[in-house]
């Protein structure tokens, strides 16, 4: 498909990387993308996306702006407090960004609701969680074995960020979200208990968003390689997948893993 | 006896020691932490099977679940 004038103008920057090109803003474009959480990760990951033009993104969340969000939050002011988060992001990112249709689902995600979003119409090309809390973490971490989406999960609180990306498909032997944190985990930290500063959870969204990117050009690169091969491959050569990276806001420092599948594990070995 | 670093700190611990004697002689509740040996994650299952070697890098965190 080829792009517009206007849209070659607009998207030139990205487009003029090797990695990219017209064929990776075509990919873009026709990738839908869903976003369970739309506090300080969900805000700034959805925004980057949508200007990146991403085609397609869903946003989920069932919560109400808070004066609290403000410092953080930076879609949202003053005039939207009480209003779903979801709701408002949507409208002001397809004010802002045209090209990128944005769904929005006014409530939080449960086991009961999620065949409302994973249903037959829906192929969505990445799964961010942006969420809060431990435990809608590692139901977004089953629904995306379940439904075969790779997930690329974000977290902030303190001055401690943590990113990693998963797909069972194309990597099993890097496992899920709870290989590495099983359920009975003990939680300590959240935003509301230790705080967090604006631009801590802002790092951690935009490597968010630049990981999904790179994920979006070359797991289609893949897909691509496995239609002229016409054979499934191992991929061996997507280097974020199955890496866990954390970010100490204080010291500065980034510390990288490699992710390991638990043969134990409830979730994805079961 | 061996050395390993635990979170950058130098500690001294038996031969022998597995990764779950680690984080018990710290006071480590076992399953508030995620522990990766040498770059790599390993599974809670998987510690109490792991002994200690000479030069080993332990990095015991927390998860991080705010957004
Ligand atoms: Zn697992």
């Amino acid at each position: 498909m080829a792009l517009t004038d206007q849209a070659f103008i607009q998207y030139s920057r990205q487009i003029l990387l090797a990695d990219v090109g017209e064929h990776g803003q075509n990919i873009f474009s026709q990738s839908h993308v869903l976003i369970i959480g739309v506090g300080g990760l969900g805000n700034l990951a959805a925004q980057y996306l949508a200007a990146a033009g991403v085609g397609q993104i869903t946003l989920v969340d069932g919560d109400t702006i808070e004066r609290s969000n403000l410092p953080r939050q930076l879609l949202f002011s003053v005039e939207d407090l009480g209003s779903n988060k979801a709701q408002v992001a949507a409208e002001k990112l397809m004010q802002a960004y045209p090209d990128s249709h944005i769904n929005s689902l006014q409530h939080y995600l449960t086991l009961d609701n999620a065949p409302e979003i994973f249903n037959a119409r829906q192929q969505f090309s990445l799964l961010l969680d942006c969420s809060d809390n431990f435990s809608t973490r590692q139901l977004i971490n089953q629904l995306a074995i379940e439904h075969q989406v790779t997930l690329v999960s974000a977290s902030a609180a303190n001055f401690q960020g943590q990113l990693l990306s998963v797909n069972q498909q194309l990597r099993p032997d890097t496992g899920c979200y709870h290989c590495l944190y099983p359920s009975d985990m003990g939680v300590s930290q959240s935003c509301q208990t230790v705080g967090v500063l604006g631009p801590m959870v802002g790092t951690l969204a935009s490597m968010q968003a630049l990981m999904s990117l790179n994920l979006l050009l070359s797991l289609n690169a893949k897909a691509d390689q496995r239609q002229v091969s016409g054979r499934q491959t191992q991929v061996d050569d997507q280097p974020l997948l199955g890496q866990l990276y954390r970010f100490d806001g204080a010291k500065f420092t980034w510390r990288q893993a490699k992710l390991t599948r638990d043969p134990d594990c409830l979730v994805c070995s079961a | 006896m061996i050395n390993i670093l635990l979170n950058d700190e130098a500690v001294t611990v038996a031969v022998g020691t597995s990764l779950t004697q680690v984080l018990e002689r710290q006071t480590i509740a076992l399953n508030g932490v995620a522990l990766v040996l040498n770059a790599e994650v390993v599974p809670r299952s998987r510690w109490s099977h792991i002994m200690c070697q000479h030069d080993d890098k332990l990095e015991v965190f927390s998860v991080v679940a705010g957004g």
